[in-house]
């Protein structure tokens, strides 16, 4: 049988194999850089992030030896300035929307039953261009110079708050080279989000009705809807920004006539909808991960849809609760703390949704599921704290507190981050063939679970005292020196059990023990070819009649079809009544 | 890649050399040329051998089948409940009944119906955080106003959750509605009530406020009970000998279905 795919996609590894082993590399490598494979882009994207999580792990390290005694000087004021500068911007727009897009590219298709994303070039261009990006923003570590000719990296905050980025405060190119590298990265995540809606909308296989889509898709498509509103501000503004910086404009020049408040209006109408940019495909992942080692089907799956839908909605209109503190008026200021409080809404539903899925199941407690668990448990707190913040006088007192910052880090890395994990330890074996150790497995998770809750469960109380963010040191009668102390070591315990979670990746790409196709037992498509997929995914186009297809080929006597409530279901219930 | 690396030079020249923008611009144009050939006018293809090997499906469980029912499992989900407008009308009366003990209130201390209003409406008002009894015992349109839509949106969220909740506990509506259900709400409001409104917890009276929610409570819990339940999709996907009223007891007919496949694995 032959079928026809864009042409870079060939799979041959018997040729390859009988060639020399310079030229293999070779091949390899041209393989790799000229290919349209959403696989390959995926795992590319997920690459790239993974180096670059271990950067800006690296900078939070060393921020971190800085502040765990008071008045130390570890690292000058300026590379402090660069270090939290660049560890947000790489956190947020080179680990975090990478790795996700990455996760989405790999699996999209494959869970849809498609062979490939709908425009597979547009698609490695956006790969590219946001690599790009990145090596553009650490490229300025060599070619760049920063606040006051002081450093050389990007050193005004990842949010990068007028006037500080005025050419005044800010000579030479360090902001540039912050403004440059996000406008390219912006273009990939455009390219990849509209990528990702067109696949989902026209490419599904027959009989996969958005009624059964995959949740994972389903939230990912919210994602990339937010991706396209989110985005766009964001770059009017670093386009603004450059203007001011090259053009002389003065949009943000408050002296001149221009708002440093409208700069933060942009900034965080991309802002906000970034975090659930971030923390939807997580859900995603925790939609496919809970029912499986829970071995139940998804509990309440239109309503997870509509509060994913809902929070999608949402999520656009509480930008400014990162704005309390400019003095807004009391009526915005009533609108932003209803709409911040009303997001909770769809967000408990999913997290009830998780939990009821969880009830009475036979629950799997393999490395995957147990950084899924801690996700739920974690993900509350930190909507609790963000429920707390969004209440308007609270942030007027913890406003730039490193409450704050122990806030969104209970999302990021309490969320985000946990869920990622239990991501790599589930599609790990599709992705490679192989399995990950379970035993270093358990070992990451618990070490990484201490880390985390001694970091940033303790990070509450200094913030709470009053220390500020970005603080560069402290004198020693402040009271936060044992906090801190307690923080920075826990830093240590995470970096150690990240190290680890990288040796078993390593390890298990060449000695971990095969997977086969299925090694979950799961119910999705992807789980339908083998491990890893050949580049065109399925020989056959697969055809689905419910939501868990793999479900009803394994179990013809009592498939899925005869339980989903839907259009079918009643037509087949009215002629049964007849 | 070669047109992303051509636009990441151009931008790049802006912070090096104008001599790698031009560079830009000459790879730009030419990944573009070439992107254009590949895909204009036919998209270029290369066929490639498929391997049409069946991949074994197999799953570690044995047979399914159905949780042996008892009257009390979670398997049956509610096949009838009450229309989401049911807790939207239940919450719009119960607003409307609390606000007369509110009111009287207003009335008995400080001579006028208007301070609780006033009161409710001060938590949005920075302004009004140190206001005198004498200004919220006063007519303030924006007081009414934003007192309206805090206690309405209220009314119908707390409504709307009568409505899902009531069905929960069928055997005293009233006691769960009415004196449950205020006296939970008071307690959580009680620890949260600082943080939401200062002010608000300065000057309230806890013992009318659990008069006012006991109010709310009963007549919501009164008008959510009145109305009829519609039965739910779940309902639909019952065997046809018990929606026709043919077969009553289906739990009865459920333990005879589990005999049959006893020992089975039961997960789903």
């Amino acid at each position: 049988m032959a079928t026809h795919i864009p042409f870079d996609q060939v799979h041959a590894p018997e040729e390859i194999g009988d060639k020399t082993q310079r030229k293999l590399w070779l091949e390899v490598l041209h393989e790799w850089v000229t290919t349209v494979d959403h696989k390959k882009i995926g795992m590319m994207y997920i690459g790239y992030a993974l180096v670059f999580l271990l950067v800006a792990g690296v900078e939070a390290l060393l921020m971190r030896i800085q502040l765990a005694v008071p008045n130390n000087s570890f690292v000058s004021p300026e590379v402090f300035n660069g270090l939290f500068t660049m560890h947000g911007t790489t956190m947020v727009f080179f680990v975090g929307m990478p790795i996700l897009f990455g996760f989405g590219n790999y699996l999209i298709p494959l869970m849809i039953g498609a062979r490939d994303m709908a425009f597979p070039r547009l698609n490695a261009f956006s790969f590219w261009i946001s690599a790009f990006g990145g090596i553009l923003l650490y490229y300025s570590y060599i070619g760049g110079s920063g606040l006051y000719g002081a450093g050389s990296a990007p050193d005004v905050g990842w949010f990068a708050y007028a006037p500080l980025t005025a050419k005044v405060f800010s000579p030479g190119h360090s902001t540039d080279y912050w403004t440059l590298s996000l406008l390219l990265t912006g273009i990939g995540t455009i390219g990849t989000a509209l990528n990702i809606v067109a696949t989902i909308i026209s490419m599904r296989c027959p009989g996969m009705k958005m009624s059964r889509l995959p949740l994972l898709p389903w939230l990912y498509l919210v994602t990339s809807g937010l991706t396209f509103v989110a985005v766009g501000p964001l770059t009017a503004a670093q386009i603004m920004l450059m203007l001011d910086r090259y053009l002389g404009s003065h949009f943000f020049d408050t002296q001149a006539g221009g708002s440093a408040v409208l700069w933060m209006h942009f900034f965080w109408i991309f802002g906000h909808p970034e975090v659930y940019i971030l923390v939807l495909p997580a859900f995603a992942f925790a939609n496919e991960i809970i029912p499986v080692f829970s071995r139940k089907a998804i509990f309440g799956y239109p309503a997870m849809v509509a509060a994913s839908v809902g929070i999608g909605f949402v999520s656009l209109s509480v930008w400014a609760h990162h704005m309390f503190t400019v003095g807004l008026g009391a009526a915005e200021n009533t609108f932003f703390v209803l709409a911040t409080m009303a997001i909770a809404v769809p967000t408990g539903i999913k997290i009830f949704n998780w939990l009821a899925t969880l009830w009475g199941g036979k629950i799997q407690f393999t490395s995957s599921m147990m950084f899924a668990i801690a996700f739920l448990f974690q993900f509350l707190i930190a909507g609790l704290t963000g429920i707390m913040l969004s209440v308007a006088p609270f942030d007027w007192q913890l406003g730039n507190s490193y409450f704050v910052v122990a806030h969104f880090h209970y999302v990021l890395v309490g969320a985000i981050l946990f869920m990622l994990f239990s991501a790599f330890y589930y599609w790990y074996p599709k992705m490679t063939g192989r399995m990950l150790s379970e035993k270093l497995g358990k070992w990451h998770f618990w070490l990484f679970l201490i880390g985390f809750h001694l970091t940033f469960d303790f990070m509450h109380i200094p913030g709470l005292l009053g220390m500020p963010r970005r603080i560069y040191t402290y004198e020693a009668d402040r009271g936060w020196m044992i906090w801190n102390m307690i923080i920075s070591s826990g830093a240590v315990v995470q970096a150690v059990a990240t190290l680890l979670f990288v040796y078993n990746m390593v390890w298990s790409y060449f000695k971990g023990p095969e997977a086969g196709p299925d090694p979950w037992d799961a119910w999705t498509l992807e789980w339908s070819t083998p491990s890893p997929p050949p580049s065109y995914n399925f020989a056959e186009t697969p055809e689905v009649s419910s939501r868990r297809p793999l479900w009803d080929l394994k179990h013809p006597d009592d498939p899925d079809t005869d339980y989903e409530i839907g259009p079918s279901h009643r037509k087949r219930a009215k002629e049964e009544s007849a | 890649m070669v047109l992303a690396l051509g636009v990441a030079l151009l931008l790049t020249g802006m912070v090096t050399s104008i001599v790698v923008s031009i560079l830009g611009v000459l790879l730009t144009f030419l990944a573009s040329v070439g992107w254009f050939r590949q895909v204009l006018p036919d998209e270029a293809h290369q066929p490639v051998e498929v391997h049409a090997e069946p991949v074994p499906v197999f799953t570690s469980r044995r047979l399914a089948a159905k949780l042996p029912e008892d009257v009390t499992s979670r398997k049956i989900i509610p096949v009838e409940t009450f229309r989401i407008t049911t807790g939207i009308r239940g919450g719009l009366a119960g607003g409307v009944a609390m606000a007369a003990p509110a009111a009287l209130y207003g009335w008995v201390k400080y001579h006028s119906i208007w301070y609780a209003v006033n009161l409710l409406a001060a938590g949005g008002f920075v302004s009004w955080i140190g206001a005198s009894n004498a200004f919220l015992s006063e007519f303030h349109l924006r007081g009414l106003l934003a007192a309206l839509v805090i206690h309405g949106l209220t009314s119908l969220l707390v409504g709307l959750l009568y409505g899902a909740m009531l069905p929960m506990f069928p055997r005293y509506p009233i006691v769960t509605a009415g004196v449950m259900a205020p006296l939970l709400l008071t307690g959580i409001l009680h620890s949260a009530i600082d943080v939401i409104s200062p002010i608000l917890n300065q000057r309230i009276d806890w013992f009318w406020f659990v008069v006012s929610q006991i109010a709310f409570g009963l007549v919501c819990g009164f008008v959510v009970n009145l109305q009829a339940k519609v039965r739910t999709p779940q309902f639909q996907a019952l065997p046809f000998s018990i929606r026709a009223g043919i077969h009553s007891d289906i739990h009865d007919r459920l333990h005879d279905e589990a005999a049959d496949t006893n020992g089975e694995d039961t997960s789903r």
